[in-house]
C-alpha cells in the first residue's frame, strides 16, 4: 500500500509536468488551430536558458523566470515569422503544421549546437534539494514544486480564460477573429499574447522537467511534445482542465504501469491511451463542445 | 555511376531516393485527402521483416521488396478499418500515434533486437534504388491518368461531390491508404538495406515530420513533387555544408517556412504549369482558343 501511494505521488508529480506542457500546447491548438510541432523545442529552450542563468550564479527563481520569458519570446517570434503570414493567406491547418516543422528543425538544430549535443544538468546546489514526508510518502522538492506550480497554473489559467476580459478576447479570437475585431478586440495583439502565454508555459514545463529529471538535452522537448499531445487528446482540446486532467492521467498511468505491469511498456500505455481516445472519444474527457450553427 | 557524382554525393543521392519513396508513400495518402504518417510505421514493418528474413533465410532484395510491399498493404488494410472512420484531422493524429506505438513494439519484440536494434547486409546499388523509384513513379503516373486517379482527385477536392458522382469515397481512400502502405513498406526495406543497421529510432516521428515536410515542399499535387522535395531536402544541407561549418539543416527549416508562405502549393504545381501554358497561348495565336478557355477555367478553380 505504501508503495502504491508513493508511486501514485510520483505519477502525479510527473503528470504535473505533462499537464503544464499540455495546457500551452492545447491553448494554441484550440484558439489558433495550430498543431504546433515546434512547441516541444520551446520547453527545451526554456531549460537551456535556465541552465545558462544558473551557471552564471543567478538564483533559481530568477533562472526559472528567465527560462519562462525566453520560451515565451521564442513563442512570439515563431508565431510572427511562421504562422502570421499563413493566417493572412488562409492556408489552413496543413500549412501551419508544415511551418511548425520548419521551426522545429531550426530550433532543434540550434539547441543541438547550444548544448554541443551533450546531456547536461542544472549545477548541484543551484536549486533547493531535499524532500518532505507525508504519511510514508516521500516527495522531493522538485516533485513538490511541479505539483504546486501545476495546480496554481491550472487554476490561474482557467480563471483567466473564463473570468477575465483577456480570456474572453482569447476565446473570441479563437472562435472567429473577424467577428472578435468587430467587437473591439485587437486580434493581432491577442494572438501575440496567446503565443507568449503558451510559449512561457512550455518554458516553465521545460525548466521543471529538467529539474526533476536532472537532464537538459536538445531532445528533451520531444518527449514532452509527445506526452503533451497525448495528454491533450485524452483530456480534451480547448479546456485547461481537460489538458491538466489528461496530463495527470498519462503521468499516473505511466508510473503505475511501469511499477505493476512492465517498465518496457511505459510508452505503450501512454500511446495506447492516445489511440483509444482518438477512436472511442475523439473530443477527450472534457471536450470542446461545438455549438457552431450553419 | 555517372562520373560527375563524387562518392559523397552518391551516398546523398541514395538516401534522397529512399526519402523520395517515403515521400511518395505519404503523397499517395494525401492525394486521397488523408494526412497520414503510417507509411513510416509500415516502413518499420518492411525494414525489420527484411532484417529478420535476411539473417535467417538469406532472402534477396527483389523478394524482400515484394514482401515489404505486401506486408505494408496488408497492415494498412487492417489499420484502415479503424483509422478511416475518424474525422479528417483526427486521422492525422491517430497516424502519429501509430508511429509512436510502432517504436514501442520494436523495442519490445525479440526479432527486432529491442533497444539494440539489428544489422543486415547491403544488397542494393544506386542503380537498383533508381530503378525502384522509377517503377513507383511509373505506377503513379499511370494511375494519375486512370479512372481511379480521377476518382482520387475528385475525393480530395470535394468528398461530398465525389459521393454524389457515385464514387465510393471510403473504398477509394482505403485503396490509396493500402497503396501508400505498400510504398512505405518498400521504402522501409530500402532504408534498412542502405543503413545496414536499424533500431527503434530509425522509423520514428522525426522521419515522419521530415517526410511530410518534403512532400509539401515539393508539392502534393503531382507525383513529381515529393521526389523533388526529397531531393532538395537531402542535397540542400549537403551543398551548404561545403560553405558552412554548422547549422546546415537550418536552411531546410527556413526554406520550408518560405515555401509555405510564398508557394503554398509547393515547388511542383500542375496548376501553375497550366497557368503558364495559357499565358503562352495568348502569345501564340495559333494555339486553339478552346484549349485556352479550358485551362483558364481549371486554373481559376
Amino acid at each position: 500500500m505504501d508503495l502504491f501511494l508513493q508511486q501514485l505521488a510520483n505519477g502525479v508529480a510527473l503528470g504535473a509536468v505533462y499537464a503544464m506542457f499540455a495546457i500551452g500546447f492545447g491553448l494554441v491548438f484550440a484558439t489558433m488551430g495550430i498543431l504546433n510541432v515546434s512547441h516541444g523545442t520551446y520547453a527545451t529552450w526554456g531549460a537551456i536558458a535556465a541552465l545558462a542563468l544558473l551557471e552564471r550564479d543567478v538564483p533559481f527563481v530568477g533562472a526559472l523566470v528567465g527560462g519562462v520569458l525566453a520560451a515565451g519570446a521564442i513563442g512570439v517570434v515563431v508565431d510572427r515569422l511562421a504562422f502570421e503570414p499563413l493566417r493572412r493567406r488562409g492556408v489552413g491547418m496543413l500549412g501551419s503544421i508544415i511551418t511548425s516543422i520548419g521551426a522545429w528543425i531550426i530550433l532543434g538544430d540550434l539547441a543541438q549546437e547550444a548544448t554541443d549535443a551533450q546531456a547536461r544538468s542544472f549545477p548541484s546546489g543551484s536549486f533547493p534539494s531535499g524532500f518532505v514526508e507525508v504519511g510514508g510518502v516521500r516527495l522531493g522538492y522538485p516533485q513538490l514544486l511541479n505539483i504546486l506550480v501545476a495546480a496554481a497554473l491550472v487554476v490561474g489559467m482557467h480563471l483567466v480564460l473564463t473570468r477575465t476580459r483577456l480570456g474572453g478576447a482569447i476565446r473570441a479570437v479563437g472562435y472567429d477573429a473577424a467577428a472578435a475585431s468587430l467587437s473591439g478586440v485587437n486580434p493581432r495583439l491577442i494572438i501575440a499574447l496567446t503565443a507568449l502565454l503558451a510559449g512561457g508555459v512550455a518554458g516553465l514545463a521545460g525548466v521543471l522537467s529538467a529539474l526533476s529529471t536532472n537532464n537538459v538535452s536538445f531532445t528533451m522537448g520531444e518527449g514532452l511534445l509527445l506526452k503533451g499531445f497525448a495528454a491533450v487528446v485524452v483530456g480534451g482540446f480547448g479546456d485547461v482542465r481537460g489538458a491538466a486532467l489528461g496530463g495527470l492521467i498519462i503521468g499516473v498511468s505511466e508510473v503505475l504501469g511501469a511499477q505493476y505491469i512492465s517498465n518496457d511498456f511505459r510508452d505503450a500505455i501512454t500511446f495506447g491511451l492516445l489511440v483509444l481516445f482518438l477512436v472511442a472519444m475523439p473530443r477527450g474527457i472534457i471536450g470542446e463542445r461545438e455549438v457552431r450553427r450553419a | 555511376m555517372p562520373a560527375f557524382l563524387s562518392s559523397s554525393y552518391e551516398t546523398t543521392l541514395e538516401f534522397a531516393i529512399v526519402s523520395a519513396l517515403f515521400a511518395l508513400a505519404v503523397y499517395v495518402a494525401v492525394w486521397a485527402g488523408l494526412l497520414s504518417l503510417t507509411p513510416i510505421a509500415l516502413g518499420a514493418v518492411g525494414g525489420f521483416t527484411y532484417a529478420a528474413v535476411q539473417t535467417d533465410h538469406g532472402i534477396g532484395l527483389p523478394a524482400a521488396l515484394a514482401l515489404g510491399a505486401a506486408l505494408g498493404a496488408l497492415v494498412s488494410l487492417l489499420l484502415s478499418t479503424f483509422l478511416l472512420r475518424l474525422a479528417t484531422h483526427y486521422v492525422a493524429m491517430a497516424t502519429i500515434a501509430v508511429v509512436l506505438i510502432g517504436r514501442v513494439v520494436v523495442l519490445n519484440l525479440d526479432v527486432t533486437g529491442g533497444a539494440a536494434g539489428t544489422g543486415l547486409v547491403r544488397r542494393s546499388t544506386t542503380g537498383s534504388l533508381l530503378l525502384v523509384l522509377a517503377l513507383v513513379c511509373w505506377v503513379l503516373a499511370r494511375l494519375r491518368r486512370a479512372r481511379l486517379g480521377l476518382a482520387v482527385e475528385t475525393v480530395r477536392e470535394d468528398p461530398v461531390v465525389a459521393a454524389a458522382l457515385g464514387i465510393d469515397v471510403r473504398r477509394v481512400q482505403r485503396a490509396m491508404f493500402c497503396l501508400s502502405g505498400a510504398i512505405g513498406g518498400i521504402a522501409g526495406v530500402l532504408e534498412a538495406d542502405l543503413l545496414q543497421y536499424i533500431g527503434p529510432n530509425t522509423y520514428y516521428v522525426d522521419l515522419g515530420f521530415v517526410t511530410l515536410a518534403a512532400v509539401v515542399l515539393g508539392g502534393a499535387y503531382h507525383w513529381l513533387g515529393p521526389v523533388v522535395g526529397a531531393l532538395v531536402f537531402a542535397f540542400l544541407p549537403e551543398l551548404l555544408g561545403e560553405v558552412m561549418d554548422s547549422g546546415e539543416n537550418i536552411a531546410n527549416g527556413v526554406l520550408l517556412i518560405l515555401i509555405m508562405i510564398y508557394l503554398p502549393r509547393g515547388l511542383v504545381d500542375p496548376a501553375r504549369v497550366l497557368a503558364w501554358r495559357s499565358r503562352l497561348a495568348t502569345w501564340l495565336p495559333r494555339r486553339a482558343a478552346g484549349e485556352r478557355a479550358i485551362t483558364e477555367a481549371v486554373v481559376e478553380r
